[in-house]
């Protein structure tokens, strides 16, 4: 594989990923840029189809009135993060998700469920004070999706399905985005698409722990690629655990897939092997606490257990009675089923699994970033939520930054122009790539174990000095495995086996910055929970961490919070404002 | 009595077909099986799936020659004795072994004008909706197709005809047409009423038969069956 096998495309408004910041980056650009601009978007998937939108169940916070204000959703949003979001982030994203969310209704056609007058119904998740949340059933991310994937699918924009992109290229001073280099998984080609400005929106999804929720295309790609171009990440130590993941073995996908918050909220109760509750020794709300203070409460749990036949704990609906579980959560109880499972009557075992990577990019409230032509948007940006992400705000991240990166490359494409790559950097990033093609082949599969079990266990729920140091030797050692593991290259079309590697080599690298993160905040804020540093610390000192590779390690530097909007201890709501408008249960 | 090994027939190209023999565990699906064989014993064999958990629509093949979602598919509910036979979805062209390409498909919903044809923007008030209103209620009843292609694979006007429109896209159409906020209804008529629209359906009910999701495209496409009748007359007045 030679430098000069590399298909060269071109294209004006290059966009990764077709999740919610994709399809609508797509959208936006189509509106705002001048006629006769080139659109591409690719994904590693099929359009609409991968990616952590669509597995939305929840909803999509956005206030609206009754009440509710942006600036209460801003708040909720900073105290959620602990203090540590960027403000003007989130400011902008609690304030447009207001037009965003009358966008997806009115311009894009989403259905959403109704109050008896005919107003859009909301709900209130933990952390939030007002009920928020809008939602079509327990399956809101398919409506959305599905609504914005025709829409871009009619909108004649240039598709790249199966395309995986490997790397980042930028022009040879390095301040500009030249283009990414990528495999188009269908044929194994490698396929270079310049473009004068593109947005990353591939989405994070820490799938490296054992236990996870995203789906299968998942793997920190983007961000592989972003440390790699020495761009700077920031929040890396946080990843969010959903607390009750379901637990079916480990030679099954659907273990770590997500028994959703609702039930939970409903009365669902949580069993410990010893067949007592035990969340109210943990919080006074049980199991209506927050997400990182469910799942703390179970992992304690579960360590107190050595039984390996019953790893974690259950959670137990039948109480509620069996015929009213199966009628409020009939998704939940059907796909339970399908899986040999009875939700209504029985219990099901369940474990915090790897949810949402607060973690991300360093960009502006525009989604630049340090390198002109390269926008973020969605999960790949870091900041909108500091150190934990407050359920619905997700979904309204990614669609309004993403429209927002759309807005943002369709005015500024006309100033920009096509840009030759540093054809050193596109040479490294082939070689990388072609690495496992080279070497004898070998299963794939046991080093993703080895590194899964090493996350969950040292770099997971509850962290110590001691752990995430083991951590970060154990990471070395499947590193440096997996570059002597080949792949069989008989054939490159459509080899997954080649793409699993790839996966893993995404995934090495950015657990490799999640530790030396966490290993740097020696504090417990939201996700991140130190058991050697169990304080929070001082709210007003509060530093966000910072990573970038320099000289080929990873270096991680803590940065003070600025706090623009509002300061801790402080309020931006009216004087007199009741703390939660949301009724007691 | 359970076997312990499985014993899988993967279809792979017109006259290929592989036999692998799995291990057989408590909680797996079809898509586990097809992963085992990729990951343990055969690394070149292609196939599809995203979320595990059926809300994408990616990993949908013929199980016995029934298209299913395998993610949501357990195994025990498709041996024959031990034995399962998995080959790519019907009425698509393979790329390669289990992976099939979804486009034809998606063409065909844009084809059907299944896309929001809208009025309002952005900068709009949202409309109130009356959730219970029977044309509301018509229009949510196919809205949480996946378009997952199984009724599309297992419609046989498709395998007959496959420029047909074919159930999902003809369904989408009818949600759309329910929809008082769709603008499109001309357009939508004029495209599901063509040679290759909805009047080739022969209600078989394949569709509804093996829809994952309960859904039922076969009602939907008697409706624009309907629907289309009177416009014609209307416009033969």
């Amino acid at each position: 594989m030679r430098i000069a096998d590399i298909d060269r495309h071109d294209t004006d408004i290059l966009i990764l990923g077709t999740g919610g910041a994709g399809l609508f980056a797509a959208l936006h650009a189509q509106q705002s840029a001048p006629e006769g601009t080139r659109i591409t978007i690719a994904v590693k998937g099929l359009i609409g189809k991968c990616g952590c939108t669509r597995m939305v169940q929840g909803g999509y916070n956005v206030a609206l009135g009754g009440g509710d204000t942006v600036e209460r959703h801003f708040m909720d949003t900073i105290q959620g993060g602990k203090w540590l979001p960027d403000q003007d982030m989130a400011w902008r994203l609690c304030e447009q998700a207001v037009v965003r969310i009358r966008e997806l209704e009115n311009e894009v056609g989403c259905f959403f469920d109704r109050n008896p007058d005919g107003t859009l119904h909301q709900k209130a998740f933990a952390g939030q004070t007002a009920d928020r949340t809008v939602h079509k059933g327990d399956l809101t991310g398919i409506e959305i999706i599905n609504r914005l994937m025709e829409k871009v699918l009619a909108s004649g924009v240039e598709k790249l399905q199966e395309h995986r992109a490997v790397g980042l290229i930028p022009t040879k001073d390095g301040s500009a985005i030249a283009g990414v280099l990528m495999i188009d998984m269908r044929s194994g080609k490698f396929r270079l698409v310049r473009a004068k400005t593109v947005l990353m929106g591939t989405g994070g999804g820490p799938t490296m722990y054992k236990y996870h929720t995203p789906s299968g295309d998942k793997t920190m790609d983007g961000l592989a690629m972003a440390l790699r171009a020495g761009l700077r990440l920031r929040d890396m130590e946080m990843v969010q655990f959903h607390p009750t993941g379901l637990l079916a073995g480990d030679h099954t996908r659907m273990t770590g897939t997500v028994l959703e918050e609702g039930l939970r909220g409903a009365g669902g109760q949580l069993i410990s092997h010893a067949g007592q509750r035990f969340m109210f020794d943990y919080d006074t709300k049980g199991e209506r606490a927050t997400r990182d203070v469910v799942s703390r409460g179970i992992y304690a749990e579960m360590r107190k257990n050595n039984n390996p036949e019953q790893e974690g704990v259950f959670i137990s609906m039948s109480h509620l009675g069996p015929d009213n579980v199966r009628q409020k959560f009939p998704g939940m109880v059907k796909r339970c089923a399908d899986s040999g499972f009875d939700l209504a009557a029985g219990k099901v075992e369940v474990v915090p699994t790897a949810h949402y990577f607060m973690g991300g990019m360093v960009v502006d409230v525009d989604t630049r970033t340090a390198m002109e032509g390269l926008y973020v948007a969605g999960e790949d940006a870091g900041g909108a939520h500091g150190s934990n992400r407050l359920g619905g705000n997700g979904v309204a991240n990614s669609t309004v930054y993403g429209g927002i990166a759309g807005d943002m490359m369709g005015a500024d494409v006309a100033g920009m122009s096509l840009r030759d790559p540093d054809e050193d950097v596109l040479m490294s990033e082939l070689d990388r790539a072609i690495h496992p093609l080279t070497r004898k082949p070998d299963l794939v599969l046991p080093l993703r174990k080895q590194l899964q079990n090493l996350m969950w266990e040292d770099v997971g729920v509850m962290r110590t000095e001691a752990g995430m140091k083991r951590g970060l030797t154990g990471i070395a050692k499947v590193s440096d495995a997996l570059m002597e593991v080949g792949v069989e290259a008989s054939t490159l079309a459509f080899n997954l086996t080649w793409h699993d590697w790839l996966n893993l080599r995404s995934l090495c690298d950015i657990s490799e910055v999640i530790t030396k993160a966490g290993l740097a905040r020696e504090n417990s804020r939201g996700a991140h929970y130190r058991e050697d540093f169990p304080d929070e610390g001082a709210m007003k000192d509060s530093e966000f961490t910072v990573a970038q590779m320099k000289d080929g390690n990873v270096h991680v530097s803590r940065e003070p919070v600025q706090f623009t909007i509002v300061s801790p201890g402080e309020t931006i709501l009216p004087e007199g404002e009741p703390e939660t408008l949301v009724a007691a249960l | 009595m359970k076997s312990d090994i499985l014993k899988v027939t993967i279809e792979r190209g017109a006259d290929r077909r592989d036999v692998f023999e799995v291990p057989a565990y408590d909680n797996q699906t079809v898509l586990d099986v097809v992963s085992w064989v990729q990951q343990n014993t055969d690394p070149t064999l292609s196939y599809r799936f995203a979320c595990r958990v059926g809300m994408c629509g990616s990993c949908a093949m013929m199980v016995n020659g029934v298209p299913r979602w395998t993610c949501r598919t357990h195994i025990s509910k498709v041996l024959d004795g031990n034995a399962v036979t998995i080959g790519p979805l019907r009425n698509l062209p393979v790329i390669k072994d289990l992976a099939v390409d979804m486009d034809p498909f998606f063409d065909k919903w844009v084809a059907a004008e299944g896309v929001h044809h809208g009025g309002l923007t952005r900068d709009d008030p949202i409309a109130p909706v009356d959730q219970t209103s029977p044309a509301r209620v018509e229009a949510n009843a196919g809205i949480e197709c996946i378009n997952c292609s199984v009724c599309y694979a297992a419609c046989d006007t498709v395998a007959g005809n496959p420029d047909y429109l074919g159930p999902a896209a003809l369904q989408r159409a009818w949600s759309l047409l329910n929809d008082a906020k769709d603008e499109g209804r001309s357009a939508i008529l004029e495209a599901v009423s063509g040679s290759d629209g909805c009047h080739n359906c022969h209600s078989m009910g394949s569709c509804t038969t093996y829809c994952p999701n309960e859904l039922d495209p076969m009602s939907a496409i008697a409706g624009l069956k309907r629907e289309t009748a009177k416009s014609f007359f209307k416009r033969g007045r």
